[in-house]
Protein backbone atom coordinates (compact mmCIF):
# COMPACT_ATOMS: atom_id res chain seq x y z
CA UNK A 1 0.00 0.00 0.00
CA UNK A 2 2.64 1.98 0.11
CA UNK A 3 2.62 5.75 -2.11
CA UNK A 4 -1.10 5.28 -1.85
CA UNK A 5 -3.17 8.20 -2.44
CA UNK A 6 -7.04 7.93 -3.88
CA UNK A 7 -7.36 11.15 -5.17
CA UNK A 8 -6.20 12.89 -7.80
CA UNK A 9 -6.38 16.67 -7.34
CA UNK A 10 -4.65 17.66 -10.35
CA UNK A 11 -7.60 17.68 -11.87
CA UNK A 12 -8.87 20.28 -9.63
CA UNK A 13 -7.52 23.38 -11.74
CA UNK A 14 -8.67 21.47 -14.46
CA UNK A 15 -12.38 20.71 -14.10
CA UNK A 16 -12.15 24.16 -12.06
CA UNK A 17 -14.50 26.55 -14.47
CA UNK A 18 -16.61 23.63 -15.54
CA UNK A 19 -18.66 24.82 -12.70
CA UNK A 20 -18.61 28.54 -13.28
CA UNK A 21 -22.51 28.54 -14.49
CA UNK A 22 -23.13 26.32 -11.52
CA UNK A 23 -21.94 29.58 -9.29
CA UNK A 24 -23.57 31.87 -11.50
CA UNK A 25 -26.98 30.15 -10.11
CA UNK A 26 -25.95 30.25 -6.97
CA UNK A 27 -25.35 33.47 -6.78
CA UNK A 28 -27.98 34.03 -8.62
CA UNK A 29 -30.39 32.77 -6.09
CA UNK A 30 -28.50 33.91 -3.43
CA UNK A 31 -29.15 37.64 -4.73
CA UNK A 32 -32.08 37.35 -5.25
CA UNK A 33 -33.17 35.63 -2.07
CA UNK A 34 -31.08 38.51 -0.19
CA UNK A 35 -33.01 41.20 -1.43
CA UNK A 36 -36.24 39.92 -1.31
CA UNK A 37 -35.33 38.86 2.52
CA UNK A 38 -34.51 42.73 2.73
CA UNK A 39 -37.81 43.65 1.38
CA UNK A 40 -39.48 41.22 3.90
CA UNK A 41 -37.77 41.70 7.05
CA UNK A 42 -38.19 45.79 6.75
CA UNK A 43 -42.06 45.42 6.36
CA UNK A 44 -41.70 43.01 9.02
CA UNK A 45 -39.58 44.77 11.55
CA UNK A 46 -41.83 48.27 11.05
CA UNK A 47 -44.80 45.70 11.77
CA UNK A 48 -43.23 44.99 14.70
CA UNK A 49 -42.07 47.79 16.71
CA UNK A 50 -45.43 49.36 15.20
CA UNK A 51 -47.99 51.04 17.55
CA UNK A 52 -50.90 48.61 16.22
CA UNK A 53 -51.16 45.69 17.84
CA UNK A 54 -52.85 43.44 15.14
CA UNK A 55 -49.52 44.04 13.42
CA UNK A 56 -47.17 43.31 16.02
CA UNK A 57 -48.88 40.00 16.59
CA UNK A 58 -48.57 39.06 12.94
CA UNK A 59 -45.09 39.88 12.76
CA UNK A 60 -44.40 37.53 16.28
CA UNK A 61 -46.19 34.98 14.60
CA UNK A 62 -43.85 35.09 11.21
CA UNK A 63 -40.87 35.15 12.85
CA UNK A 64 -41.76 32.67 15.59
CA UNK A 65 -42.74 30.32 12.51
CA UNK A 66 -40.14 30.67 10.22
CA UNK A 67 -37.06 30.83 12.61
CA UNK A 68 -38.49 27.76 14.38
CA UNK A 69 -38.62 25.50 11.09
CA UNK A 70 -35.92 24.67 8.86
CA UNK A 71 -35.58 26.27 5.77
CA UNK A 72 -35.33 22.94 3.91
CA UNK A 73 -38.89 22.30 4.91
CA UNK A 74 -39.93 26.02 3.90
CA UNK A 75 -38.54 25.28 0.41
CA UNK A 76 -40.68 21.55 0.17
CA UNK A 77 -43.56 23.43 1.32
CA UNK A 78 -43.20 25.71 -1.57
CA UNK A 79 -41.71 23.45 -4.15
CA UNK A 80 -43.83 20.06 -3.29
CA UNK A 81 -46.62 21.43 -1.28
CA UNK A 82 -48.24 24.26 -3.23
CA UNK A 83 -48.63 21.74 -6.14
CA UNK A 84 -52.74 21.43 -5.61
CA UNK A 85 -52.40 24.76 -6.24
CA UNK A 86 -49.74 26.21 -8.23
CA UNK A 87 -46.57 24.77 -9.55
CA UNK A 88 -43.46 26.60 -8.43
CA UNK A 89 -40.34 26.33 -10.31
CA UNK A 90 -37.26 24.90 -9.01
CA UNK A 91 -35.05 27.97 -9.17
CA UNK A 92 -38.62 30.34 -8.04
CA UNK A 93 -39.37 28.09 -5.21
CA UNK A 94 -35.68 28.59 -3.81
CA UNK A 95 -35.57 32.35 -4.36
CA UNK A 96 -38.99 32.43 -2.66
CA UNK A 97 -38.30 29.93 0.35
CA UNK A 98 -34.65 32.07 1.07
CA UNK A 99 -36.59 35.56 0.52
CA UNK A 100 -38.91 34.26 3.21
CA UNK A 101 -35.77 32.19 5.13
CA UNK A 102 -34.08 35.55 5.99
CA UNK A 103 -36.79 37.73 5.76
CA UNK A 104 -37.57 36.54 9.60
CA UNK A 105 -33.77 36.86 10.44
CA UNK A 106 -33.15 40.21 8.92
CA UNK A 107 -36.46 41.35 10.46
CA UNK A 108 -34.93 40.75 13.80
CA UNK A 109 -31.92 42.67 12.94
CA UNK A 110 -33.36 45.47 11.52
CA UNK A 111 -35.71 45.59 14.72
CA UNK A 112 -32.81 45.65 17.01
CA UNK A 113 -30.87 48.35 14.57
CA UNK A 114 -33.90 50.41 15.41
CA UNK A 115 -34.81 50.24 19.06
CA UNK A 116 -30.52 50.85 19.27
CA UNK A 117 -30.95 54.41 17.90
CA UNK A 118 -31.24 56.48 20.89
CA UNK A 119 -35.29 57.46 20.88
CA UNK A 120 -33.95 61.57 21.57
CA UNK A 121 -33.59 61.32 17.35
CA UNK A 122 -37.16 60.62 17.15
CA UNK A 123 -38.10 62.67 19.90
CA UNK A 124 -36.25 65.98 17.59
CA UNK A 125 -37.33 64.91 14.42
CA UNK A 126 -41.14 65.21 16.24
CA UNK A 127 -39.85 67.99 17.99
CA UNK A 128 -39.25 69.73 14.39
CA UNK A 129 -43.29 69.38 13.20
CA UNK A 130 -42.20 65.23 11.79
CA UNK A 131 -44.79 62.89 10.97
CA UNK A 132 -43.82 59.50 12.33
CA UNK A 133 -43.24 58.43 9.49
CA UNK A 134 -41.04 61.01 8.15
CA UNK A 135 -38.82 60.99 11.05
CA UNK A 136 -38.61 57.43 10.80
CA UNK A 137 -37.66 57.33 7.30
CA UNK A 138 -35.30 60.64 7.38
CA UNK A 139 -33.79 60.35 10.69
CA UNK A 140 -34.05 56.75 12.47
CA UNK A 141 -33.63 54.37 9.44
CA UNK A 142 -30.70 55.89 7.89
CA UNK A 143 -28.79 55.19 11.30
CA UNK A 144 -30.34 51.82 11.74
CA UNK A 145 -29.00 50.74 8.38
CA UNK A 146 -25.70 51.43 9.33
CA UNK A 147 -26.05 49.64 12.71
CA UNK A 148 -27.37 46.23 10.64
CA UNK A 149 -24.47 46.26 8.24
CA UNK A 150 -22.42 43.69 10.35
CA UNK A 151 -25.39 41.65 11.38
CA UNK A 152 -26.63 41.63 7.75
CA UNK A 153 -22.92 40.92 6.16
CA UNK A 154 -23.27 38.03 8.59
CA UNK A 155 -26.86 37.17 7.06
CA UNK A 156 -25.88 37.00 3.48
CA UNK A 157 -22.91 34.70 4.18
CA UNK A 158 -25.12 32.55 5.82
CA UNK A 159 -27.77 32.73 3.12
CA UNK A 160 -25.08 32.23 0.29
CA UNK A 161 -24.45 28.86 2.27
CA UNK A 162 -27.53 27.71 2.45
CA UNK A 163 -28.35 28.61 -1.32
CA UNK A 164 -27.18 25.02 -1.44
CA UNK A 165 -30.37 23.69 -0.56
CA UNK A 166 -31.76 24.32 -3.67
CA UNK A 167 -29.76 21.53 -4.79
CA UNK A 168 -32.52 18.97 -3.38
CA UNK A 169 -34.93 20.37 -6.00
CA UNK A 170 -32.93 20.12 -8.86
CA UNK A 171 -31.82 23.70 -9.42
CA UNK A 172 -28.28 23.57 -11.04
CA UNK A 173 -26.10 25.47 -8.74
CA UNK A 174 -22.88 24.21 -7.26
CA UNK A 175 -23.56 21.82 -4.92
CA UNK A 176 -25.76 19.94 -7.26
CA UNK A 177 -23.39 20.13 -10.13
CA UNK A 178 -20.49 18.69 -7.49
CA UNK A 179 -22.62 15.99 -6.75
CA UNK A 180 -23.66 15.40 -10.73
CA UNK A 181 -19.85 15.53 -11.80
CA UNK A 182 -18.91 13.18 -8.88
CA UNK A 183 -21.32 10.04 -9.71
CA UNK A 184 -20.18 10.44 -13.57
CA UNK A 185 -16.83 10.60 -12.95
CA UNK A 186 -16.40 8.56 -9.85
CA UNK A 187 -14.17 11.50 -8.85
CA UNK A 188 -16.63 12.80 -5.42
CA UNK A 189 -13.93 13.84 -3.01
CA UNK A 190 -12.16 16.20 -6.13
CA UNK A 191 -15.24 17.61 -7.44
CA UNK A 192 -16.88 18.85 -3.80
CA UNK A 193 -13.32 20.08 -3.46
CA UNK A 194 -14.22 22.20 -6.58
CA UNK A 195 -16.94 23.16 -4.75
CA UNK A 196 -15.57 24.12 -1.48
CA UNK A 197 -13.27 26.50 -3.52
CA UNK A 198 -15.87 28.30 -5.50
CA UNK A 199 -17.83 28.65 -2.02
CA UNK A 200 -14.68 30.43 -0.19
CA UNK A 201 -13.97 32.69 -3.04
CA UNK A 202 -17.63 34.04 -3.00
CA UNK A 203 -17.74 34.03 0.63
CA UNK A 204 -14.47 35.77 0.47
CA UNK A 205 -15.28 38.27 -1.79
CA UNK A 206 -18.58 38.72 0.01
CA UNK A 207 -16.87 39.14 3.83
CA UNK A 208 -14.37 41.66 2.23
CA UNK A 209 -17.16 43.68 0.65
CA UNK A 210 -18.91 43.81 3.77
CA UNK A 211 -15.83 44.70 5.70
CA UNK A 212 -14.68 47.63 3.77
CA UNK A 213 -18.43 48.63 3.66
CA UNK A 214 -18.25 48.73 7.49
CA UNK A 215 -14.94 50.63 7.78
CA UNK A 216 -16.73 53.51 5.35
CA UNK A 217 -19.22 53.76 7.23
CA UNK A 218 -17.29 54.31 10.39
CA UNK A 219 -15.99 57.25 9.43
CA UNK A 220 -19.17 59.41 9.47
CA UNK A 221 -20.44 57.95 12.57
CA UNK A 222 -20.77 58.98 16.15
CA UNK A 223 -22.82 61.57 17.00
CA UNK B 1 -37.27 94.38 31.40
CA UNK B 2 -40.91 93.82 31.99
CA UNK B 3 -42.04 92.62 28.46
CA UNK B 4 -45.78 90.95 29.61
CA UNK B 5 -47.16 93.92 27.81
CA UNK B 6 -49.76 91.73 25.90
CA UNK B 7 -52.80 90.07 27.30
CA UNK B 8 -53.52 87.07 25.56
CA UNK B 9 -50.84 84.23 26.39
CA UNK B 10 -49.95 82.60 23.27
CA UNK B 11 -49.20 79.46 24.95
CA UNK B 12 -51.54 78.41 28.09
CA UNK B 13 -50.97 75.15 30.02
CA UNK B 14 -54.24 74.25 32.06
CA UNK B 15 -54.27 71.68 34.91
CA UNK B 16 -51.98 69.66 33.64
CA UNK B 17 -51.77 65.96 35.22
CA UNK B 18 -49.85 63.42 34.56
CA UNK B 19 -49.06 59.79 36.03
CA UNK B 20 -45.92 57.43 35.45
CA UNK B 21 -47.58 54.02 36.68
CA UNK B 22 -49.33 54.81 40.04
CA UNK B 23 -46.77 57.35 40.53
CA UNK B 24 -48.21 61.22 39.89
CA UNK B 25 -45.31 63.42 38.71
CA UNK B 26 -47.50 66.84 37.69
CA UNK B 27 -50.85 67.59 40.43
CA UNK B 28 -52.51 69.93 38.12
CA UNK B 29 -49.62 72.85 36.78
CA UNK B 30 -51.32 75.62 34.91
CA UNK B 31 -49.61 78.08 33.15
CA UNK B 32 -49.82 81.58 31.34
CA UNK B 33 -47.16 82.84 29.02
CA UNK B 34 -47.10 85.69 27.12
CA UNK B 35 -45.76 86.79 23.98
CA UNK B 36 -42.03 87.36 24.29
CA UNK B 37 -41.99 86.70 28.10
CA UNK B 38 -39.26 84.55 29.42
CA UNK B 39 -39.78 82.26 32.09
CA UNK B 40 -37.20 80.06 33.98
CA UNK B 41 -38.56 76.69 36.03
CA UNK B 42 -36.38 75.61 38.54
CA UNK B 43 -36.74 72.54 41.17
CA UNK B 44 -34.87 69.69 42.19
CA UNK B 45 -34.96 66.62 40.06
CA UNK B 46 -38.14 64.33 40.29
CA UNK B 47 -39.86 67.64 41.04
CA UNK B 48 -41.31 67.55 37.48
CA UNK B 49 -40.36 70.16 35.36
CA UNK B 50 -38.63 68.53 32.63
CA UNK B 51 -42.30 66.14 32.40
CA UNK B 52 -44.00 69.43 32.43
CA UNK B 53 -42.00 70.95 29.39
CA UNK B 54 -42.20 67.95 27.64
CA UNK B 55 -46.04 68.11 28.41
CA UNK B 56 -46.21 71.38 26.57
CA UNK B 57 -45.18 69.64 22.72
CA UNK B 58 -46.64 66.13 23.67
CA UNK B 59 -43.72 64.56 23.85
CA UNK B 60 -45.04 63.14 27.35
CA UNK B 61 -48.70 62.86 27.19
CA UNK B 62 -50.78 64.29 30.28
CA UNK B 63 -53.45 62.06 31.38
CA UNK B 64 -55.57 65.27 32.12
CA UNK B 65 -55.12 69.09 31.28
CA UNK B 66 -55.19 71.25 28.20
CA UNK B 67 -52.58 73.13 26.03
CA UNK B 68 -53.41 76.15 24.19
CA UNK B 69 -51.63 77.70 21.52
CA UNK B 70 -52.78 81.43 20.60
CA UNK B 71 -56.44 80.53 22.32
CA UNK B 72 -57.04 77.36 20.44
CA UNK B 73 -57.15 73.86 21.77
CA UNK B 74 -54.39 70.93 20.50
CA UNK B 75 -55.97 67.99 20.11
CA UNK B 76 -53.67 65.27 20.67
CA UNK B 77 -53.05 63.24 17.50
CA UNK B 78 -52.81 64.21 13.54
CA UNK B 79 -52.01 67.36 12.17
CA UNK B 80 -52.52 69.68 15.04
CA UNK B 81 -50.29 68.00 17.13
CA UNK B 82 -47.69 68.54 14.42
CA UNK B 83 -48.59 72.03 13.56
CA UNK B 84 -47.85 72.72 17.30
CA UNK B 85 -44.20 71.31 16.74
CA UNK B 86 -43.36 73.80 14.22
CA UNK B 87 -44.40 76.67 16.29
CA UNK B 88 -42.73 75.48 19.16
CA UNK B 89 -39.18 74.64 19.09
CA UNK B 90 -37.50 72.42 21.45
CA UNK B 91 -33.51 72.01 22.55
CA UNK B 92 -33.09 69.21 24.66
CA UNK B 93 -30.37 68.22 27.48
CA UNK B 94 -28.69 65.93 25.22
CA UNK B 95 -28.62 68.01 22.23
CA UNK B 96 -30.04 65.26 19.92
CA UNK B 97 -28.48 66.53 16.87
CA UNK B 98 -28.38 63.72 13.23
CA UNK B 99 -25.26 62.48 13.63
CA UNK B 100 -25.93 60.94 10.14
CA UNK B 101 -25.54 64.87 8.33
CA UNK B 102 -23.77 68.27 8.51
CA UNK B 103 -24.83 70.92 10.70
CA UNK B 104 -26.05 73.02 7.80
CA UNK B 105 -28.20 69.20 7.16
CA UNK B 106 -29.75 69.11 10.65
CA UNK B 107 -30.25 73.13 10.52
CA UNK B 108 -31.92 72.79 6.87
CA UNK B 109 -33.82 69.41 8.01
CA UNK B 110 -36.93 70.76 9.70
CA UNK B 111 -37.75 73.93 6.71
CA UNK B 112 -36.99 71.72 3.97
CA UNK B 113 -38.93 68.28 5.22
CA UNK B 114 -41.51 70.00 7.48
CA UNK B 115 -41.93 73.32 6.01
CA UNK B 116 -41.40 72.75 2.33
CA UNK B 117 -39.15 75.61 1.68
CA UNK B 118 -36.91 75.72 -1.20
CA UNK B 119 -33.60 74.02 -0.64
CA UNK B 120 -31.73 77.14 -1.75
CA UNK B 121 -33.89 79.47 0.54
CA UNK B 122 -33.38 76.77 3.84
CA UNK B 123 -29.83 76.75 3.16
CA UNK B 124 -29.54 80.41 3.45
CA UNK B 125 -31.35 80.85 6.04
CA UNK B 126 -29.62 77.97 8.08
CA UNK B 127 -26.30 79.49 7.17
CA UNK B 128 -27.63 83.05 8.58
CA UNK B 129 -28.70 81.09 11.89
CA UNK B 130 -25.06 79.40 12.04
CA UNK B 131 -23.18 82.57 12.12
CA UNK B 132 -25.97 83.99 14.33
CA UNK B 133 -25.00 81.31 17.11
CA UNK B 134 -21.20 81.93 16.03
CA UNK B 135 -20.73 78.65 14.50
CA UNK B 136 -20.89 79.95 10.35
CA UNK B 137 -17.79 78.12 9.47
CA UNK B 138 -18.44 75.05 10.98
CA UNK B 139 -21.68 74.39 8.66
CA UNK B 140 -19.97 72.04 6.10
CA UNK B 141 -18.71 69.32 9.13
CA UNK B 142 -20.70 66.64 11.09
CA UNK B 143 -21.84 67.31 14.47
CA UNK B 144 -19.15 64.41 16.15
CA UNK B 145 -16.46 66.88 15.20
CA UNK B 146 -17.84 69.57 17.62
CA UNK B 147 -18.02 70.02 21.34
CA UNK B 148 -20.49 69.93 23.46
CA UNK B 149 -21.12 73.65 23.44
CA UNK B 150 -21.17 73.76 19.69
CA UNK B 151 -23.49 70.89 19.68
CA UNK B 152 -26.05 72.82 21.53
CA UNK B 153 -25.62 76.29 19.84
CA UNK B 154 -26.54 73.86 16.45
CA UNK B 155 -29.65 72.64 18.24
CA UNK B 156 -30.78 76.15 18.93
CA UNK B 157 -30.41 76.97 15.43
CA UNK B 158 -31.88 73.80 14.06
CA UNK B 159 -34.61 75.20 16.62
CA UNK B 160 -34.86 78.68 15.37
CA UNK B 161 -34.56 77.58 11.44
CA UNK B 162 -38.60 76.44 12.15
CA UNK B 163 -38.96 80.49 12.78
CA UNK B 164 -41.19 79.22 15.95
CA UNK B 165 -43.15 81.39 18.15
CA UNK B 166 -41.98 79.62 21.40
CA UNK B 167 -38.94 78.01 22.32
CA UNK B 168 -38.50 75.14 25.00
CA UNK B 169 -35.54 74.31 26.75
CA UNK B 170 -35.08 71.25 28.25
CA UNK B 171 -31.91 71.65 30.96
CA UNK B 172 -30.01 72.82 27.53
CA UNK B 173 -26.47 73.06 30.08
CA UNK B 174 -26.53 70.23 31.97
CA UNK B 175 -24.71 68.19 30.39
CA UNK B 176 -21.59 70.20 29.50
CA UNK B 177 -18.37 71.15 30.62
CA UNK B 178 -18.46 73.85 32.95
CA UNK B 179 -16.02 75.64 30.68
CA UNK B 180 -18.22 75.20 27.84
CA UNK B 181 -21.81 76.46 29.66
CA UNK B 182 -21.17 80.23 29.06
CA UNK B 183 -21.01 80.24 25.18
CA UNK B 184 -24.62 78.74 25.45
CA UNK B 185 -26.52 80.52 28.26
CA UNK B 186 -24.66 83.87 26.06
CA UNK B 187 -26.78 82.76 22.62
CA UNK B 188 -29.95 82.07 24.99
CA UNK B 189 -29.39 85.37 26.86
CA UNK B 190 -28.83 87.37 22.81
CA UNK B 191 -32.59 85.55 22.00
CA UNK B 192 -34.17 86.26 25.30
CA UNK B 193 -33.19 89.99 25.06
CA UNK B 194 -32.54 91.03 21.46
CA UNK B 195 -34.90 88.87 19.46
CA UNK B 196 -37.68 88.94 22.05
CA UNK B 197 -38.15 85.24 21.82
CA UNK B 198 -40.68 83.61 23.82
CA UNK B 199 -38.87 81.27 26.13
CA UNK B 200 -39.59 78.70 28.79
CA UNK B 201 -36.34 77.44 30.02
CA UNK B 202 -35.94 74.27 32.63
CA UNK B 203 -32.43 75.40 33.75
CA UNK B 204 -30.03 75.83 37.44
CA UNK B 205 -28.39 78.69 36.04
CA UNK B 206 -29.21 81.14 37.87
CA UNK B 207 -27.65 84.18 36.30
CA UNK B 208 -29.19 83.45 33.14
CA UNK B 209 -32.77 84.17 35.17
CA UNK B 210 -31.61 86.89 36.97
CA UNK B 211 -30.18 88.59 33.29
CA UNK B 212 -33.22 87.15 31.09
CA UNK B 213 -36.11 85.93 32.70
CA UNK B 214 -39.64 87.10 33.48
CA UNK B 215 -40.67 85.45 35.78
CA UNK B 216 -38.96 82.02 38.15
CA UNK B 217 -41.55 79.11 38.69
CA UNK B 218 -40.02 77.09 41.90
CA UNK B 219 -41.77 73.73 41.06
CA UNK B 220 -41.84 70.90 43.71
CA UNK B 221 -43.17 67.50 43.92
CA UNK B 222 -45.22 67.98 40.68
CA UNK B 223 -46.69 71.88 41.83
CA UNK B 224 -45.76 75.18 41.00
CA UNK B 225 -44.84 76.17 44.27
CA UNK B 226 -43.69 80.05 43.89
CA UNK B 227 -43.75 81.96 41.51
CA UNK B 228 -41.74 85.43 41.41
CA UNK B 229 -39.61 87.76 39.50
CA UNK B 230 -36.20 86.63 39.56
CA UNK B 231 -35.13 89.30 41.77
CA UNK B 232 -37.89 88.51 44.59
CA UNK B 233 -36.80 84.42 44.15
CA UNK B 234 -33.56 84.65 44.62
CA UNK B 235 -33.78 87.46 47.52
CA UNK B 236 -36.72 86.42 49.42
CA UNK B 237 -38.58 83.20 48.36
CA UNK B 238 -41.44 82.33 50.25
CA UNK B 239 -41.37 79.26 51.26
CA UNK B 240 -39.05 77.07 53.28
CA UNK B 241 -38.80 74.23 50.42
CA UNK B 242 -37.22 76.93 48.13
CA UNK B 243 -34.97 78.14 50.38
CA UNK B 244 -33.34 75.14 50.78
CA UNK B 245 -33.59 74.58 46.96
CA UNK B 246 -31.68 77.86 45.92
CA UNK B 247 -29.39 77.27 48.92
CA UNK B 248 -28.34 73.90 47.68
CA UNK B 249 -27.86 75.23 44.25
CA UNK B 250 -25.72 78.33 45.43
CA UNK B 251 -23.15 76.07 47.81
CA UNK B 252 -22.67 74.10 44.72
Amino acid sequence: MEGFFPWDFTVVPAKFHLFASAAGYTLYITTLGILAGIITGLVVALAKISKRKALNKLASVYIFVIRGTPLLLQLFIIYYGMTAIVTVPPLASAVIALGIHNGAYIAEIFRGAIQSIDYGQMEAARSLGMTRGRAMRRIVLPQAFKRAVPPLGNQFIIALKDSSLASTIAVPELLLRGRQMGSSSFMYMEMLVIVAIWYLLMTGVLSYVIHRVETRLKVSDRG
Amino acid sequence: MDKTNENKPILSAKDINKWFGDLPVLKGVSLDIAEGEVVVIIGASGSGKSTFLRCINFLEEAQKGTISFRGKKIRKQGRDLNKLRTEIGMVFQHFNLFPHMTVLGNVMEGPVQVRKMPYKKAEKHARALLEKVGLGDKADVYPSTLSGGQKQRVAIARALAMNPSVLLFDEPTSALDPELVGEVVQVMKDLANNDGMTMIVVTHEMWFAKEAADRVLFMDDGIILEEATPDKMFSEPEHERTKQFLQQILNN
